[in-house]
């Protein structure tokens, strides 16, 4: 256990209050840690990770003897330590070569993981091509009909849109756009499982199509890898549940009287008061007219003091 | 003039900006910048040429996605041209559990019931001693109390041989004392009714405080009893001195005179089952029971 520090000046208790649990968070940091054995496979995948992910990354230089599917300890306390909620463990062994593990914490604790077995890897390196900047926001694309539907498969978008998303912004610049990490799967296996998945990093650029929108051609970048899924433990459902709560300031305020109908039109409610029947316009006809109460009052009196005089005489 | 045709001359100078063939409409989370195509791969072309086809593939739907982020509204800054993204669509989970609302502070409740709404100050107030701006309050702050004042007029009701700075620097010492004391009430008080009220702040709202002063003394009284009956024989032959507090909400169960019999009788060989049946060795300590019978 880490012991639990008591802040004795400001700037400490700045940095304790920025690790604490807040309405909107802070950028999801990642760990890119190595096992007890890595192959250069491995290796190098790691470190082109950790580069699209910088500067949100704390990359491990030494090994560590960790396997997250037997033990998951010392995740949970690295992830405390740095305060990080997202880590790759990167192993190799004769049984599962050539593996990462994607990890994702839930208040210092393991949520949910994935193996993943790299082959046909191309690190970044190989590509003379131009590289994005660091710390630039990516572009996503997953092309197959899986991604929402297999579990292994939606696990792995989520995580993958996870590490990478950045902050939530409400503008983005439009030069900055550049690049994207287009993920896409083959078919699934003759026995229903997943298949390959292809993993590419390309970088955007914008050229002249003689209208307003530009005409895009991509390069390769890097890094390039084929891929197929492992081992997976998914999150426990209480524990997404709770992972999954959105603050009620987060959440878009309801707008009382408009609705979207079945055919996506905006419908809306307007209430025009109470109406009041006397003084609404309506056909106009001199049996219905109405004489002021005040008035017919008047004119009885009339007839009666008429009368009256008429006795006298 | 129609000028149709020389529109179309200029637009064959470049490639097309639009993409077809596909099958289901892309679908786009424009907060996250992503592009999710629906469209399974073909898998004939995936042999063929895997790389080419899959530049080919992520060239259509970054052009389809960016298509739809340069035709969001955009606001010019010195960064350049912004696009104002929608908020994301895809759900994704948090890192941290939600912030848990702090408890109400006495101070909070007063300034509701009085409709005293917090106003923000500036943090610099001219100071006229000094002739600058000084922070309001802290290291340097303007307000010292007059405790740094190069004279002080001796009241007259006061000794004249009193250390006027000495009782001002006292006066400020009680005051801050007294605040810390409050906030340590008001952080007992937010123990209790956060205990108390587990269901508000389970909930995500602010516990109840409206009686916290009961509620605290109720546990206060709870505390008394537990270390009471914290004795070799659980507070039984204790002495009893009158003004004693008795535990409050335990009641005495009686099981009616007539009852069902077939209840009663499974009542009492669960009994005897439990003494005699299986386990009914763990429930008696044999070695203690002889030593008692000697």
């Amino acid at each position: 256990m880490l012991r639990t520090i008591t802040p004795r000046n400001a700037r400490v208790k700045r940095f304790m209050q920025n690790r604490e649990a807040k309405v909107e968070e802070n950028v999801k940091s990642a760990l890119f840690i190595r096992g007890s054995s890595t192959s250069q496979v491995v290796s190098d995948a790691l470190a082109d990770l950790y580069m699209l992910k910088k500067p949100n990354g704390v990359n491990f230089s030494k090994k560590n003897s960790i396997h997250p599917f037997e033990d998951h300890s010392t995740l949970d306390f690295f992830s405390q330590k740095n305060d990080a909620s997202l880590c790759i463990v990167a192993t190799h062994s004769k049984k599962r070569p050539h593996t990462l593990t994607f990890a994702r914490m839930f208040e210092h604790q393991l949520m949910d993981m994935m193996e993943v077995h790299l082959e046909n890897c191309k690190p970044m390196r190989d590509f003379k091509t131009p590289k994005s900047a660091i710390g630039m926001r990516p572009c996503f694309q997953f092309n197959g009909d899986m991604w929402d539907q297999h579990p292994q498969y939606k696990m792995f978008k989520s995580m993958l849109l996870d590490f990478y998303r950045g902050k939530t912004v409400d503008r983005v610049a439009l030069a900055g756009l550049e690049y994207i990490i287009s993920v896409s799967h083959g078919p699934l296996t003759a026995e229903g499982k997943p298949g390959k998945v292809y993993l590419r990093t390309y970088t955007i650029q914008l050229k002249k199509s003689g209208v307003k929108l530009p005409r895009i051609e991509l390069e390769e970048m890097g890094p390039s890898m084929d891929m197929t899924f492992g081992r997976a433990e998914e999150a426990k459902p209480e524990t997404w549940k709770e992972a999954m709560k959105v603050p009620r300031e987060l959440k878009p305020k309801k707008k009382k009287n408009v609705s979207t109908d079945e055919m996506n039109n905006v419908v809306g409610r307007v209430h025009l008061g109470r109406q009041d029947f006397d003084k609404i316009q309506t056909r106009k006809m001199k049996g219905l007219k109405k004489r002021p109460a005040a008035d017919e009052a008047d004119s009885a009196d009339k007839k009666q003091r008429v009368d009256d005089s008429n006795d006298d005489e | 003039m129609d000028v149709s045709a020389i529109l179309e001359a200029h637009k064959s100078k470049f490639k097309p900006v639009s993409v077809e063939g596909k099958v289901i409409p892309v679908e786009f989370d424009l907060g996250l910048l992503a592009a999710y195509d629906q469209n399974p791969l073909d898998e004939a072309e995936l042999r063929k040429g895997k790389d080419a086809y899959l530049h080919d593939l992520a060239r259509d739907n970054t052009q389809l996605l960016l298509n739809q982020v340069f035709q969001l509204p955009t606001v010019s800054d010195d960064a350049g041209v912004l696009a104002m993204l929608p908020a994301p669509t895809t759900p994704l989970p948090r890192e941290k559990p939600l912030p848990k609302p702090k408890p109400e502070t006495r101070w909070e409740k007063f300034a509701k019931a009085k409709g005293i709404v917090k106003r923000k100050k500036e943090r610099m107030v001219f100071d006229e001693e000094s002739g600058d701006y000084k922070p309001r309050w802290g290291y340097g702050g303007a307000n010292d109390d007059g405790t740094k004042d190069w004279l002080i007029e001796v009241p007259s009701s006061a000794d004249p041989m009193e250390d006027q700075y000495a009782a001002r620097r006292e006066a400020k010492k009680e005051r801050v004392d007294k605040n810390k004391k409050r906030q340590q009430r008001n952080m007992e008080e937010a123990a209790v009714a956060t205990k108390l009220d587990a269901r508000a702040v389970k909930r995500g709202d602010r516990p109840n405080m409206d009686n916290v002063r009961a509620m605290k003394r109720r546990e206060i009284e709870n505390q008394i009893l537990v270390s009471k009956a914290a004795t070799a024989s659980a507070g039984r032959f204790d002495k009893k001195m009158d003004g004693d507090l008795k535990p409050k909400g335990i009641r005495r169960q009686f099981a009616p005179t007539i009852t069902d019999s077939g209840k009663e009788k499974s009542g009492n060989m669960d009994i005897l089952n439990r003494i005699v049946g299986k386990g009914g060795e763990d429930l008696v300590n044999v070695r203690k029971a002889i030593k008692r019978t000697k």
